[in-house]
């Protein structure tokens, strides 16, 4: 019986080990230059959804945004549409997550 | 004797009810009415009441931008007053460039006064005074990089309601300090070590005072440590001539709070306190979160380089010349004894080959008063008058960013030192002090990361034959 359950533990690890590496692995990092086209902030407050407009082809990407401190520039519009912004982002099941957001600017 | 022992809780407790007393500011949003149309207009409602706190400020380096040279060896007698507003750095090199000014408009978008545009603005004018950059908690409140007032673009745009800036007011926040200090040098993280916007809102890992209290932090602001009085803020930057006020750990770490009160190592860590600063083991790296400009060369500006991206940053400006960027760095260390040694504007350069040091600080081993601190070494370059040896000052806003003709930039640049119409670049090297992202204790340097073969000191740099572990600590004659 003990046997069992040591082995029944290891087997539980393993999988969460195999599983975790699988879904770091599969998240691949981007990375953005944009202008915002949209920012539409979650009902909770929690997560916004922005359209990232890329400089170069033109392309919309939506971003998730759950970070607190950007989700606070967003709040009192420290960040607003036309802003361009240095982005990189994982793709993860679909989604592109915010890793960082940040506005270029500098004098 | 009893005294003695009980003093330290006594300061303790004072500075404990001191500091929540200047937390809890008053409600403003009674007493500022308005629609406000500028930030004078918003100054005059404050200055109904807080006319004693204007005039305090107006004696402050934050409204003077210079002051007696207090912090400079050498200079400890002068009178002529010196800061930001005639000093040169290895940055965005100083604030004189160009004829009556002219670049003093992106500059003084972190001046706290409203309308220093140009070379006669009036130090004495209250109304000036600029409340909201350092009280404002909500609206969003934005200075404009041109004119030296609010930002009226981000008015009209709707990004910011001056009516809310103004009924917000309170003590300041990190974000209030934030709004210059993360952004030195120009732009989010580019100056100072480990201080930069993500502070706003960290984590105890990054910077155990300022970190949130969920992740086990003090979330702590910036004038905690910062002390102020009569709007005198201490703190005395690696960077500037003068300091209002200093700041210590020790400040707070006494009595109750004495570090290293529960470490069983603790009377040997205890005994590295007097040669070495609580910085350098508490701070092992900075810019934790966001990398930093360690190395700027003017000298590239005009070229048509490629620019790669390092840590989420450009690596080329055609306007501003090359860097380097790092996260995580680990520190140079130095001796500092409170005095630095530090490039003013027209100093002769003896020897051009060699790097000339705009700041550094002052001690060595054999000075009693001096510990080893950590610092971010920075390097550049930036051009000297090749007749004069002096490092030049040039235009960069209407001039060199238009044609990049250092000339020109140069010719424009010497209202207050002469061009002699030949110039060349020179190697810097800046020690810029790294004191905060201060890490939580079971980050802090172990003992091997120095002694034992540890590579984190250069001991020999620092004076010693060797490492103090095996050949004696300095010692000094009573």
């Amino acid at each position: 019986m003990k046997k069992f359950i040591s082995s029944s533990i290891f087997a539980i690890f393993l999988a969460v080990a195999v599983l975790s590496f699988t879904s770091t692995a599969s998240a691949e990092e981007l990375k953005m230059l944009g202008t915002i086209s949209k920012i539409e902030m979650a009902a909770d407050g929690k997560s916004a959804a922005v359209i990232l407009k890329d400089t170069k082809s033109g392309a919309e990407v939506p971003i998730l945004i759950t970070d607190e401190l950007t989700l606070d520039k967003f709040k009192d519009k420290r960040i607003i549409v036309d802003d361009e912004i240095r982005c990189r982002y994982d793709n993860e099941s679909g989604k592109n997550l915010s890793k960082s957001f940040k506005k270029t600017a500098g004098c | 004797m009893k005294f003695h022992k009980t003093a330290p809780l006594l300061v303790s407790a004072i500075l404990l009810f001191s500091s929540t007393f200047v937390y809890a500011a008053e409600d403003h949003s009674q007493h500022v009415k308005g629609s406000f149309k500028s930030g004078p207009e918003v100054t005059k409602v404050c200055l109904e009441c807080h006319e004693k706190q204007a005039t305090d400020f107006m004696k402050t380096t934050h409204w003077n931008w210079k002051g007696t040279p207090n912090h400079v060896k050498g200079l400890e007698k002068s009178s002529k007053l010196y800061g930001k507003a005639n000093m040169l750095n290895a940055f965005c090199t100083s604030i004189e460039a160009g004829k009556d000014g002219i670049v003093h408009e992106a500059c003084d978008k972190c001046h706290a006064g409203y309308g220093w545009t140009r070379t006669n603005y009036d130090f004495s004018n209250k109304s000036n005074v600029d409340c909201l950059i350092c009280h404002s908690q909500k609206g969003n409140y934005q200075r404009a990089a041109i004119g030296c007032t609010v930002d009226m673009k981000s008015m009209e745009k709707g990004a910011m309601d001056l009516d809310l800036a103004a009924r917000s007011i309170g003590m300041p926040t990190r974000r209030n300090c934030g709004y210059c200090h993360f952004f030195g040098g120009g732009a989010d993280a580019v100056k100072h070590a480990g201080l930069d916007s993500t502070l706003e809102k960290t984590t105890k890992k990054q910077d155990v005072h300022m970190g949130s209290k969920a992740s086990g932090g003090q979330d702590m602001n910036c004038q905690a440590c910062h002390i102020t009085k009569e709007h005198k803020i201490s703190g005395a930057s690696s960077m500037m001539a003068h300091f209002d006020a200093r700041v210590a750990c020790t400040d707070c770490h006494t009595g109750t709070m004495a570090p290293h009160q529960k470490s069983k190592n603790g009377a040997i860590i205890n005994s590295h306190a007097a040669s070495v600063a609580c910085e350098t083991c508490h701070i092992p790296v900075f810019n934790k979160a966001q990398a930093t400009k360690m190395t700027w060369k003017w000298s590239d500006t005009g070229k048509d380089l490629t620019s790669e991206e390092q840590f989420d940053k450009e690596t080329f400006s055609k306007k501003k010349g090359s860097f380097t960027w790092a996260m995580n760095v680990t520190p140079v260390y130095a001796w500092y004894n409170g005095k630095i040694e530090r490039y003013m504007a027209g100093d002769k350069i003896k020897n051009p080959k060699k790097p000339v040091i705009m700041t550094k600080p002052v001690g060595d081993i054999k000075d009693k008063s001096a510990k080893i601190y950590p610092y971010k070494l920075y390097t550049g370059d930036q051009p000297m008058d090749s007749k004069y040896k002096y490092l030049g000052i040039f235009q960069q806003h209407k001039s060199l960013w238009d044609d990049f003709n250092w000339d020109t930039a140069l010719k424009n640049g010497s209202e207050i030192l002469p061009y002699s119409g030949k110039y060349e670049f020179v190697n810097t090297v800046s020690y810029i002090s790294a004191s905060h992202e201060v890490s939580p204790k079971e980050d802090a340097v172990q003992c091997g990361e120095c002694h034992m073969g540890g590579k984190r000191m250069n001991w020999k740099e620092l004076g010693y034959k060797g490492d103090p572990m095996k050949i004696g600590r300095r010692g000094f004659k009573k």
